[in-house]
């Protein structure tokens, strides 16, 4: 695969932050090709422990795709925040792709094999909770994307202030608000 | 239902309510309950679903923080979803929805990988409903493998242990071999593990000890697993019962690995690096050495499972598959962290000794201790709960004031803990708190004189369904033999056409010392007398249900029906009250009583077992009879 030249995306970045729409439709495939391609080399060198840094997946990526020489201050928050943005896009296609998501009692029988557990569980949950979160993104946009750069970006409450431009308590606290009515919403539907 | 539960509409509120719940809800969590109590109440005012909508959000925020709820990261959690379509790529389907395959018609894919697909099916010879596998031709191809595997699989099923997968059929369709099992509807242990929820200590060992009693009873019928992992062991959704899967398959997979039959297992991994990733992390140190292997493989690899749910981690886990072998053979596994009870860390450590010599010997042995911590564990438990006074149960009619029970309670966690150890495993707890309201009042007063020379009584169980908690269907008298799930309870009821004196007591299964719980009389039923009407029907429990746990073993419930009092039962149906819950405090009187019923039970009652109930007749004045209640 060839990389899109680091400045390109410098300047794409830079549009974007500036309020420029466009630019964040041609970055979002390039970001998302070259996260997607780093979670599946993460993946297949830390698949022992199913672990997957994901901070330490787009600091690699913004290293590798933005240019450090030009760099404004704001686009690594930027860079950040539409990373996170896309993770959840990378996983909600894999959850839908695979096919067993569409079972809805999440039925499944196991396994003589190994590293490809089937796991519809996971996909369905993740399919509910993208869904619950597209519901408080149209009630409380705010909050909607605090849990998308924490659970999705990795950010930590920090990051996730300096993004938003609040205070680190009002991270918190959105986060606890999210994350009880997310709960919440999942936990009445977990009956079916 | 196919995806109905994603596309639902989500509880949405209206900005300002939105608003407003969020501006309580920030402050409310900030308080102690108490004074959280008294500021929602006092922002909410007359509006009562204003306050309903907060404490929900309230609550759920407790859970979500017990739970540590998306509390990792969506990559992390969601990490294999990336793995599934890399690695294997999007899954080949064999067969389609609908179609037949020899007297089976193909309902829904379950899950494919390396080593086969698997399908749900109805075998439309039995009408019933089954997972199928399909073996890869490569697997099945090996004629004398496949012969031993049959072998081995056959026998483990015939084992009837309710722990290991159950195999129907195993044959070959157009060229495809295939294994019809028992459909489990639930998910791996590797998937259980990846859940939510951070498992409790007692449910680890809970799930531990059902795969070690799969494995001790396919080891005394010489059958060895040699490939125990998460991805081998399914729980069953609706009562967590552990099935271990693929008894008899790891011998003929190595072939998949090792092209030559004598080539060493280990210089398969090092050529083919990933080909068995994930199994090779429980491999014991005699398999990664591809020498002779027996039961105590299984062994290791249940502790290398074992250390891996109590640890979050695997004991064993290189860069390579080389260096993970490396570490099997060589390292000791990283120490357990404190909050691990010792016990727990020895357990764990004697099964993963290098020298199989060192391991436990056998799978019961292992089972005997894991299950020993996990009763004293729930003793624990049980003693912390019972002297929390915030949630100490309510005051039964004559107790005394909390104030002057003081140095009493330390009495009564002794015998709640002799008694959790001896039975409450078995009959929940619950029972006595259960009870609370009174039983009707039956008067025995015109007593029939009891016909000398003849005694007579009845009983009958009734089951009732559990699902989710909750009763689920109406009871039914327990008739002939009927599938028994976890999840049912039971209730034992006894009738006589006789007045006489009626006394029921539990014996769990054997220990060393007799240790008995007075059922009946009770100082709520029958006014604590035992003198039992004609035709009186006393129920046990009189409120709740018996429920089974899942230690296995056979439970007596003694009835003893006499025409005159019983001086031994007599006295120790003082404890038959809340408190005491039943249980007898001494030894001595435990003693006395099993003397007792040792020496009237050799005679023992004429059984005439009808359709529901049983009638039980004896000569003499005396009918002393043990209900056995054999629970797998």
């Amino acid at each position: 695969m060839t990389r899109p030249p680091q400045h390109e995306i410098t300047q794409l970045l830079a549009e974007w932050r500036e309020g420029n729409q466009s630019a964040l439709d041609e970055l979002y495939p390039l970001v998302y090709d070259e996260l997607h391609r780093l979670a599946r080399r993460y993946m297949s060198r830390e698949r022992k422990g199913h672990t997957l840094q994901t901070t330490a997946l787009i600091n690699e990526a913004y290293v590798r795709l933005v240019d450090q020489k030009n760099v404004h201050w704001a686009n690594r928050s930027h860079f950040f925040a539409i990373s996170a943005q896309i993770m959840r896009r990378i996983l909600i296609d894999h959850a839908r792709r695979h096919g067993y998501a569409k079972r809805g009692g999440g039925a499944q029988q196991v396994s003589l094999e190994e590293v490809a557990a089937i796991t519809p569980n996971l996909s369905r949950e993740l399919l509910r909770l993208d869904e619950a979160l597209k519901s408080l993104a149209e009630m409380d946009p705010r909050r909607s994307q605090v849990v998308e750069l924490r659970y999705f970006g990795g950010l930590n409450n920090e990051e996730i202030a300096g993004v938003l431009n609040i205070s680190a308590n009002t991270v918190t606290r959105d986060w606890n608000m999210a994350r009880a009515w997310l709960y919440q919403q999942l936990s009445e539907t977990t009956a079916n | 239902m196919a995806l109905s539960t994603t596309l639902r509409d989500y509880g949405q509120l209206n900005p300002e309510r939105w608003q407003q719940i969020s501006r309580i809800f920030k402050s409310a969590i900030s308080l102690d309950p108490e004074a959280r109590n008294a500021y929602v109440a006092g922002q909410c005012g007359s509006d009562d679903s204003l306050r309903a909508e907060v404490d929900k959000l309230i609550a759920s925020h407790q859970q979500a923080s017990e739970q540590d709820f998306i509390g990792g990261m969506a990559a992390e959690a969601a990490a294999p979803l990336l793995i599934i379509e890399d690695e294997v790529g999007p899954p080949q389907r064999t067969l389609s929805n609908g179609q037949h395959f020899g007297s089976y018609v193909i309902l829904d894919p379950l899950g494919a990988g390396g080593m086969g697909e698997v399908y749900l099916a109805r075998d439309t010879r039995l009408d019933r409903t089954v997972a199928l596998k399909i073996l890869p031709p490569d697997i099945s191809g090996d004629k004398r493998r496949m012969q031993r595997f049959r072998q081995e699989a056959k026998v483990a099923s015939s084992l009837n242990q309710p722990n290991i997968l159950t195999v129907f059929e195993f044959g070959e369709v157009g060229g495809l071999t295939f294994l019809a099992t028992e459909f489990v509807d639930g998910e791996t242990l590797r998937d259980h593990l990846r859940g939510k929820k951070k498992l409790k200590l007692v449910e680890i060992l809970d799930i531990n000890i059902q795969v070690l009693a799969a494995l001790d009873a396919a080891h005394e019928a010489n059958i060895v697993h040699r490939d125990i992992k998460p991805e081998n062991v399914m729980i069953r959704r609706r009562d967590h019962v552990v099935k271990v899967l693929d008894f008899g398959l790891a011998k003929v997979t190595e072939k998949k690995i090792s092209k030559d039959d004598e080539s060493e297992a280990a210089t398969a991994f090092k050529t083919a690096p990933g080909i068995i990733m994930g199994t090779i992390n429980y491999m014991s140190p005699e398999q990664a050495q591809a020498g002779a292997t027996d039961q105590r493989t299984d062994i290791w690899s249940t502790g290398v499972m074992l250390y891996e749910m109590v640890a979050g981690k695997m004991p064993f886990s290189g860069a390579t598959s080389s260096h993970t072998i490396v570490q099997i053979l060589e390292k000791d596994p990283l120490p357990l962290t404190k909050d691990v009870p010792a016990e727990l860390e020895r357990i764990v450590l004697k099964a993963m000794a290098k020298d199989p010599d060192e391991r436990y010997q056998t799978a019961k042995d292992m089972l005997i201790d894991l299950r020993s911590l996990k009763r004293r564990l729930e003793v624990q438990a049980e003693i912390e709960r019972t002297s929390s006074p915030s949630t100490e149960r309510p005051a039964a009619i004559g107790d005394q004031p909390r104030a002057a029970q003081g140095n009493k309670r330390g009495v009564v966690i002794a015998l709640v803990t002799v008694m959790v150890l001896v039975t409450a495993a078995i009959f929940g707890i619950s029972m006595w708190r259960s009870t609370r309201e009174r039983a009707k009042l039956v008067t025995p007063a015109a007593a029939v004189p009891a016909t000398v020379g003849e005694r007579k009584l009845t009983y009958w169980i009734t089951v009732q369904k559990f699902k989710n908690g909750k009763p689920y269907q109406d009871p039914f008298p327990l008739a002939g033999e009927i599938n028994f799930e976890a999840t049912y309870q039971i209730r034992v009821n006894v009738q006589s056409p006789q007045a006489g004196h009626l006394y029921i007591l539990n014996e769990g299964p054997a220990s060393t010392e007799p240790e008995f719980v007075v059922l009946f009389p009770s100082t709520t039923a029958n006014e604590g007398s035992s003198l039992l009407a004609a035709a009186q029907t006393v129920q046990i429990p009189e409120k709740s249900w018996f429920r089974f746990d899942r230690q296995q073993g056979t439970e007596k419930l003694w009835l003893v029906f006499s025409a005159e009092p019983v001086p031994e039962l007599e006295n120790v149906k003082q404890y038959a009250n809340r408190k005491a819950k039943g249980l007898i405090p001494s030894a001595a009187e435990n003693k006395s009583v099993q003397n007792f019923l040792t020496q009237h039970s050799a005679s023992k009652p004429e059984s005439e077992p009808g359709e529901t109930l049983t009638t039980l007749k004896s000569s003499g004045n005396l009918l002393v009879y043990a209900l056995r209640l054999e629970h797998h």
